[in-house]
């Protein structure tokens, strides 16, 4: 027997919001731990990463670890159907081959549940190393949603380079370039306002615009968003959820085209 | 012709063996494509109102036609594409290609009825069944690849074999070819629909050689003679034996030796003469230049070059060809976008449990209809 609740179906609403573009489908591994989800996009260019902790669940339990494959086209369609201050509980009988969605307005009144067809998805299990980082970069999470907007206009990739005055973002296309520089608040009056730098190491890296617009579905899941860049590894971004969790996404780097 | 009903087999028996991929998601891959056989789709497909497209003096140009966008359709999508042309035919092929003329004359007496007769759909169909690659056609996709920037690779046999060894080699990722003798001839990846028009949609197909012999639970050796069993381009195969008895028998018997000394000949009588062990070792041991020794490297387009050689006779709009070639340029410049599977290891590919306890229980069943056979299994 696997359920899970939480208050407010909003978080789960945004979660999906943040992933549903990049992946059709996706397996959400539960155990006693939390749910767990890994995937890559089609192509294999991008990873997502979310985490959801038991703790930050209203109330969890899961007997056996069970493993549901989800279309997360139709788990967003069910979701759209909670309201914002609903709890919503995800329950699901071991072996089972589906998942039910029951939402609960705040005053109890009405009560509507949804079940959804689990699919048989085999997934590749992508090891990711620990690694040191050259470089972290906080940002306000809507800045940088911005500035992906903004930047996509000019060309199909974007050029990240940090250094230790500040994190430079560049574009480059038909109808001329952009740049946006960004330096290390001075003083942190508030902290979700703030630009943090730590870098040991300068680093350039090309990225596909596309994707970071992607990436920036999860603006609204965190106030705040961390990049961290090391020369020739996947790009991080990070958005931490409050007292859950946190979605982190992976993405490949474009690389300087080998003469062949 | 490739191996008779192996990919309906396949997609019966081992469904998983099968992706459908989107043509955008190869960007950054090498691919060797077996110019032969596209040439052939491009005869057939690239018609405008039935008819292929010509020259000023009637020559044709439909193959050139469909080497330049299509081929610039894959450059676009970031595929580097490397064209295999045939070389001479195995000899255990001249029954084959000997077939395949009769059924030419066959062709050629039926399009004179028709035409006598003057049903226009008729006429088209085995218009299309004349169709034929010729040394001229061949020689003049070469010269346009070359104008293109695209290598060409010359094998000295059966263009799929070369393409094979290149894929072993890791020189490309896989081959693109519509004839599955490729996962014969022990490529790990084959793609199908590759070259096929953006118009009609089709989703690319990837076998893999692997997961194919895990789905069909054959060594490669037993591939290969099961590959024989179903009918391949080098010697005949037993009548009455479809696909079905046939990766059965493979199952049960291992090899097909075994399978001859098994089954009641009388009822199935193996072709004359029957050749099974050379097509076998042609499979395994084809004839392929070494791919270390080859060189594939992609250079720019030659614009002018270009459209001197399409334009003017050919009657292509030159316009188009500039742009052609202005796409082609603009591809060679830039960046290509990383995978993430060059940084993250696979750890594992987990089956879903249900599936595998769904499988487990066919296996088991299959065991026992092993067992009850009347073959012992050797090993």
């Amino acid at each position: 027997m696997f359920e899970a609740r939480l208050l407010r179906s909003s978080i789960l609403k945004k979660v999906l919001e943040a992933i549903k573009d990049l992946l059709t489908q996706a397996t959400f591994d539960c155990d006693d731990n939390g749910i767990q989800l890994q995937a890559m996009d089609n192509s294999h260019v991008s990873l997502v990463s979310l985490t959801l902790r038991a703790d930050g669940f209203d109330k969890y339990r899961c007997d056996r670890n069970i493993s549901m494959g989800m279309n997360l086209g139709s788990m967003s369609k069910i979701l759209k159907c909670a309201g914002d201050k609903d709890t919503v509980t995800m329950k699901a009988q071991d072996n089972a081959d589906t998942v039910t969605f029951v939402f609960e307005s705040p005053n109890q009144e009405k009560v509507s549940d949804y079940e959804m067809k689990l699919m048989n998805l085999d997934l590749e299990h992508l090891g990711i190393p620990e690694t040191e980082y050259s470089c972290t970069i906080r940002l306000p999470s809507a800045e940088f949603a911005r500035i992906c907007r903004d930047l996509s206009q000019f060309g199909e990739s974007m050029v990240i380079s940090c250094t230790k005055e500040g994190v430079k973002f560049s574009a480059t296309g038909d109808i001329g370039s952009a740049n946006v520089k960004l330096a290390q608040t001075a003083s942190i009056d508030k902290e979700e306002e703030a630009v943090v730098i730590e870098m040991d190491e300068p680093v350039t890296l090309t990225f596909a615009c596309q994707y970071l617009n992607y990436f920036t579905k999860a603006t609204s899941l965190s106030p705040q968003v961390q990049l961290s860049m090391s020369a020739d590894v996947p790009l991080v971004v990070e958005y931490r959820i409050q007292d859950i969790g946190q979605i982190r996404y992976y993405l490949a780097p474009k690389i300087e085209e080998e003469d062949s | 012709m490739g191996i008779l009903g192996l990919s309906k087999l396949i997609a019966d028996i081992a469904p998983h063996a099968v992706k459908e991929m989107e043509i955008k998601n190869y960007f950054g891959r090498k691919i060797a494509i077996d110019a032969s056989m596209s040439l052939y789709q491009f005869l057939i497909a690239v018609r405008s109102e039935g008819a292929q497209l010509t020259s000023v003096d009637g020559e044709t140009t439909s193959h050139l036609m469909g080497t330049f966008y299509r081929t610039i359709r894959l450059v676009e999508n970031g595929i580097k594409p490397v064209y295999v042309f045939d070389g001479k035919p195995p000899e255990l092929k001249s029954h084959q290609l000997n077939k395949r003329a009769e059924r030419r004359e066959e062709a050629e007496k039926e399009l004179q009825k028709a035409t006598e007769a003057g049903d226009q759909s008729q006429i088209e169909k085995f218009n299309r069944r004349l169709v034929k690659v010729t040394k001229q056609h061949s020689e003049e996709a070469r010269q346009l690849l070359k104008l293109m920037g695209i290598p060409v690779v010359e094998a000295p046999c059966e263009a799929e074999a070369q393409c094979a060894a290149l894929v072993k080699a890791g020189k490309v990722y896989g081959t693109a070819t519509e004839d599955m003798d490729a996962l014969t001839f022990g490529a790990d990846v084959l793609l199908r629909h590759m070259t096929f028009s953006e118009a009609r949609k089709m989703p690319v197909q990837e076998f893999h050689l692997s997961s194919v012999l895990k789905g069909l639970e054959l060594e490669y050796k037993e591939f290969i003679d099961l590959c024989i069993l179903l009918g391949c381009d080098y010697c005949g195969s037993i009548r009455g034996i479809g696909p079905k008895r046939a990766i059965e028998l493979i199952r049960q018997h291992r090899s097909l030796d075994e399978v001859l000394r098994n089954i009641d000949t009388t009822k199935y009588p193996p072709p004359e003469n029957w050749d099974y062990e050379e097509a076998r070792k042609l499979f395994l041991e084809p004839e392929v230049r070494n791919p270390s020794e080859i060189e594939i490297k992609w250079t720019d387009p030659d614009e002018e070059g270009l459209v001197k050689f399409l334009c003017g006779d050919k009657q292509f709009n030159e316009e188009r060809v500039r742009n052609g070639a202005k796409k082609l340029m603009k591809a060679r410049t830039g960046t290509t976008q990383g995978r993430l599977d060059g940084f993250f290891k696979v750890l594992s590919t987990t089956p879903n449990p249900k599936r595998k306890a769904e499988e487990e229980k066919k296996s088991a069943a299959n065991k026992k209809a092993k067992v009850g056979g009347r073959g012992r299994r050797p090993k």
